[in-house]
């Protein structure tokens, strides 16, 4: 590190901005765990360099303009260069322009519906073309291609449901039923006329973009329904195994998910994840998709860091722009020119066990593609192989 | 002075709009959430077009002449861009809202949203025109058959009733289709000039 002179010799200081109360909190606290158990390990194998790297946490309570505000704090305030954070696109809408106002680095670990590229946000969930193709691909091949739309009330969903609608409609006999927003807050009741809404138009499946608590108000609301998710499965890209825990087991079994990451994805790698995260956090912490791009980001800031001895976005970004991790769900790639992750897409079921089968899956990593450049089904870089 | 509607929250961004608005010279008065109606005289409405208000509709950005409206976005997915187009933005201002490029925004606005409606008086006043010209012509055919007279012959008759009545030819014409249309009633209907009768 002698390159980078002396204000380079302590240790790195990290902002770490997720949302361990509210309505996203259980997604948020497994986020915060999977970045926590990344500094662990880079600090216990030595830090960056013979430097440790520090987290300052702060919890933005799932409310957009406190995470602006905090933002702003960990920039200003604890002189951050490089923030780890986000779940929600009105989250990372909110910090966005508070990263590029100080020139500061975001690292956004989340799915989300793409048509957005910063110079200062690495992206590390999937864009559209990562989750939403291979599932219009999956559901309408295998139940058809009648799909009922249901989302909370704000852009991720509005825009998932567009892009979800315009996929199916590629189909023939395809039909989008209805579109339908619930509140972010959501209840069981919420749910009642649309379950009865869903009775009398009996769709191929159901399309949900709701997120956080009230995915479990959903699905316990379609249980209580007496609908059958082996002729009429919900699909979704956000009902991980955290949500699961939430809902029940039996509730969520034989419904779909599209996601890079599972749990019972089956790799020495992943499994040796797994143990270290229960060893460090005992079983509180319920891995999924996003808790995964929580820990690979921060490895992957690691070894950018490591090369370029310097936290500052303009001597990192070159190290991280193109560079490689072998993440619990395969070789990840920073793509070079969006800014986006080459990841592995695949399609589960979830089972009574709180676990998914995965029952699709990608051979090699699909590149990210934000703006939907090509978006129609049956693109062969999309193809995922069946799993026996 | 530009009369101009902020319709946008009372945040950072909305104030450093209606800041730069006043700087360079405009009348502003700022709204939040949209009301369905805006101040009389209202020349250039500056919309926060944000996911929550997507699928809202604005009964001045349909009407006959509406103000210039510029979109004030800060996603540019499509569902965004969509609403943009559906409120017939003229120009589109991307958020966080710097001064620089306010100005320009403005003009260019302002100058393709006047040009759209002289267009649009421009194609009216032509497609009255057109009616006109076709009506005189059915009405000369009219002449020309119940009268036996050539077309110029038929013109002249138009022209000389309606300068002696003071309205223009147009008039006279539809006044003739008129009032063969009736004279005409439970006639078998003949049409184009020289036919049978």
């Amino acid at each position: 590190m002698a390159r980078t002179g002396e204000r380079n010799k302590g240790p790195i200081r990290v902002g770490v901005l997720f949302s361990e109360t509210g309505v996203t909190s259980t997604i948020g606290r497994s986020q915060l765990q999977g970045t926590l158990l990344a500094i662990d390990e880079v600090n216990a194998a030595g830090g960056v360099g013979g430097r440790e790297i520090v987290p300052v946490i702060c919890d933005a309570q799932s409310n957009p303009a406190r995470y602006a505000l905090l933002a702003e704090h960990l920039i200003t305030d604890q002189k951050v260069n490089v923030i780890f954070g986000c779940y929600m696109s009105s989250s990372r809408k909110a910090v966005l322009p508070v990263i590029e106002k100080w020139n500061k680095l975001l690292f956004y670990p989340t799915l989300y519906e793409g048509f957005e590229f910063s110079n200062n946000i690495i992206y590390t969930g999937a864009a559209p073309n990562q989750n939403s193709v291979q599932l219009a691909e999956f559901m309408t091949a295998n139940f058809g291609a009648r799909v009922y739309l249901i989302g909370s009330d704000y852009i991720y969903p509005y825009e998932s449901n567009r892009i979800m609608g315009d996929l199916v409609l590629q189909r023939p006999d395809s039909e989008k039923l209805a579109e339908r927003y619930v509140p972010l807050d959501a209840g069981l009741a919420d749910f009642d006329a649309i379950m009865e809404d869903v009775r009398a138009q009996r769709p191929d499946f159901i399309f949900s973009t709701v997120v956080g608590d009230s995915t479990a108000s959903l699905y316990r609301a379609y249980a209580q329904a007496g609908f059958d998710p082996r002729t009429m499965p919900i699909a979704s890209l956000t009902t991980s195994e955290a949500e699961i825990s939430q809902m029940g087991w039996d509730v969520a079994a034989g419904h779909y998910t599209s996601a890079p990451y599972f749990q019972s994805i089956d790799s020495d790698s992943n499994r040796g994840c797994l143990a270290r995260l229960r060893q460090r956090f005992g079983s509180e912490c319920v891995p999924n998709l996003c808790w995964e791009a929580a820990y690979f980001q921060l490895h992957m800031f690691a070894n950018a860091l490591r090369d370029s001895g310097d936290d500052d976005i303009a001597q990192i970004m070159p190290h991280l722009l193109g560079s490689e991790f072998d993440a619990p769900q395969g070789r990840v790639r920073i793509d070079p020119s969006n800014h986006h992750t080459c990841l592995f897409p695949r399609i589960g079921r979830a089972e009574a066990t709180g676990q998914f089968t995965i029952v699709r899956e990608a051979r090699r990593p699909v590149h990210p593609d934000p703006y939907l450049v090509t978006h129609s089904l049956g693109d062969w870089t999309a193809k995922l192989h069946e799993q026996r | 002075m530009l009369r101009v509607a902020v319709l946008h929250p009372d945040d950072t961004d909305g104030r450093q709009l209606t800041q730069q608005l006043q700087r360079i010279g405009c009348q502003v008065q700022a709204f939040w959430p949209p009301m369905p109606t805006l101040p009389e005289g209202t020349d250039v409405v500056f919309l926060a077009v944000q996911p929550e208000i997507s699928q809202l509709e604005f009964a001045w950005a349909k009407a006959e002449n509406p103000p210039t409206c510029i979109a004030v976005v800060n996603y540019e997915n499509p569902t965004i861009v969509e609403t943009v187009l559906r409120l017939g933005a003229k120009a589109v201002l991307p958020a966080p809202v710097r001064s620089f490029g306010l100005l320009s925004a403005l003009v260019i606005a302002r100058t393709v949203n006047d040009e759209i409606q002289g267009h649009a008086r421009r194609i009216r006043k032509l497609e009255s025109k057109l009616t006109g010209v076709r009506r005189i012509a059915e009405a000369k055919g009219i002449l020309m058959r119940t009268r036996n007279v050539t077309e110029e012959q038929a013109y002249d008759l138009i022209r000389d009733q309606a300068m002696s009545k003071r309205v223009t030819t147009e008039d006279i014409a539809a006044a003739i289709i008129n009032a063969n249309d009736i004279l005409s009633m439970g006639a078998p209907r003949v049409e184009g000039a020289g036919g049978l009768n």
